[in-house]
């Protein structure tokens, strides 16, 4: 269940025809993609080896929805959790132009795109360009 | 004759307008653990008798940028500069929490700083964009210069027309090497100091007055 309506909170698993149509409870047609690393290492602790498709999320997680807006908090605009898994911080990438990339399924190993963070102020264009 | 006097004072008042200089902020820059906090301490102890931050030998203990105002420098001809000092975080692009462990640092705490200093990183990086005069930029003379990092960050701060002093730190040590920091960056004046034992920072002042005056 890794969509979540951004107007009334109800999870939609991933492929649902709602995400398309809208939600079934509000209508609303805009979703956020909670993260499933974090649901994954929340209820999976104990058995850390087994891996689990990201596209396949495990059903179990239907009932229990303790996780709000997980991501948006985070540091990182990308987490490669695995070659060829990411997760995107839209919220992060919305807001700023830094790029900082996470690295693995735990926090603490980062990239810093030094570059994307010296980038002028687009406003200074604009100033300019008057 | 009244008239005189308000004509000298509004003529001082657009000339100083002019030709007054503003105070500029000099920020340290550099990797991690290149002494860039033993600097900042050096200069504002030597000029004010107060330091700006607690120094380590794990890298990144500076993860907030902090600073000390109103440092006057006054150079061997008698010609001061007054400077306010930066000391930011150290700047990389990678933060790994496990490079920390070895430090005896528990896994939860190692992460913590990890991601502390990645936004350490950034805010280093925003004061470079913003708030920056003139930058020291701090290498360590046993490592190699030739990091990535620093040819970005030099290259950088160039691209920004910034005045840049290069310091090779750590010249107290056996396989310090400040030479090849010199064949780096050929095009940028090279100081080679040690910061903890105060050799050559006299040297340093001159030229921070001479440099950023």
């Amino acid at each position: 269940m890794p969509h979540k309506c951004a107007n009334c909170g109800r999870e939609y698993r991933n492929g649902a025809k709602e995400l398309l149509a809208g939600c079934a409870e509000c209508g609303g047609k805009k979703f956020y993609f909670v993260p499933y690393v974090r649901r994954h290492e929340k209820k999976k602790e104990p058995e850390p080896e087994k891996e689990v498709p990201a596209v396949v999320p495990p059903r179990v997680e239907a009932e229990e929805s303790p996780q709000t807006d997980a991501g948006v908090d985070k540091l990182e605009s990308v987490r490669i959790v695995s070659p060829g898994t990411y997760e995107l911080n839209i919220s992060k990438m919305a807001n700023s132009d830094e790029r900082v990339v996470g690295i693995g399924r735990g926090d603490g190993s980062y990239i810093v795109d030094l570059l994307s963070m010296v980038k002028p102020k687009s406003g200074k264009k604009h100033k300019k360009s008057k | 004759m009244n008239i005189l006097v308000q004509t000298r004072n509004r003529l001082s008042k657009f000339l100083l307008a002019f030709f007054k200089k503003k105070r500029s902020r000099i920020g340290i820059y550099g990797p991690p653990n290149a002494g860039k906090t033993t600097l900042a301490n050096r200069i504002a102890s030597d000029w004010t008798g107060e330091t700006v931050g607690q120094v380590s030998e794990v890298p990144h203990e500076t993860r907030r940028a902090s600073r000390k105002t109103d440092i006057t420098l006054t150079g061997a001809n008698g010609s001061s500069i007054t400077i306010d000092i930066v000391d930011t975080p150290g700047v990389t692009t990678k933060i790994d929490y496990k490079d920390f462990l070895e430090y005896g640092i528990t896994k939860e705490d190692a992460i913590t700083r990890a991601r502390e200093a990645t936004e350490g990183v950034a805010e280093a990086m925003h004061w470079l964009r913003e708030d920056i005069d003139g930058v020291i930029y701090m290498l360590d003379s046993t490592e190699d210069p030739f990091l990535q990092v620093n040819i970005m960050m030099i290259g950088i701060i160039e691209s920004r027309k910034l005045p840049v002093l290069i310091v090779a730190n750590k010249i107290d040590l056996p396989d310090a090497a400040p030479q090849r920091i010199r064949n780096a960056f050929p095009q940028h004046p090279v100081i080679q100091i040690s910061c903890k034992e105060g050799k050559n920072v006299e040297d340093l002042y001159e030229k921070m007055v001479d440099h950023f005056g």
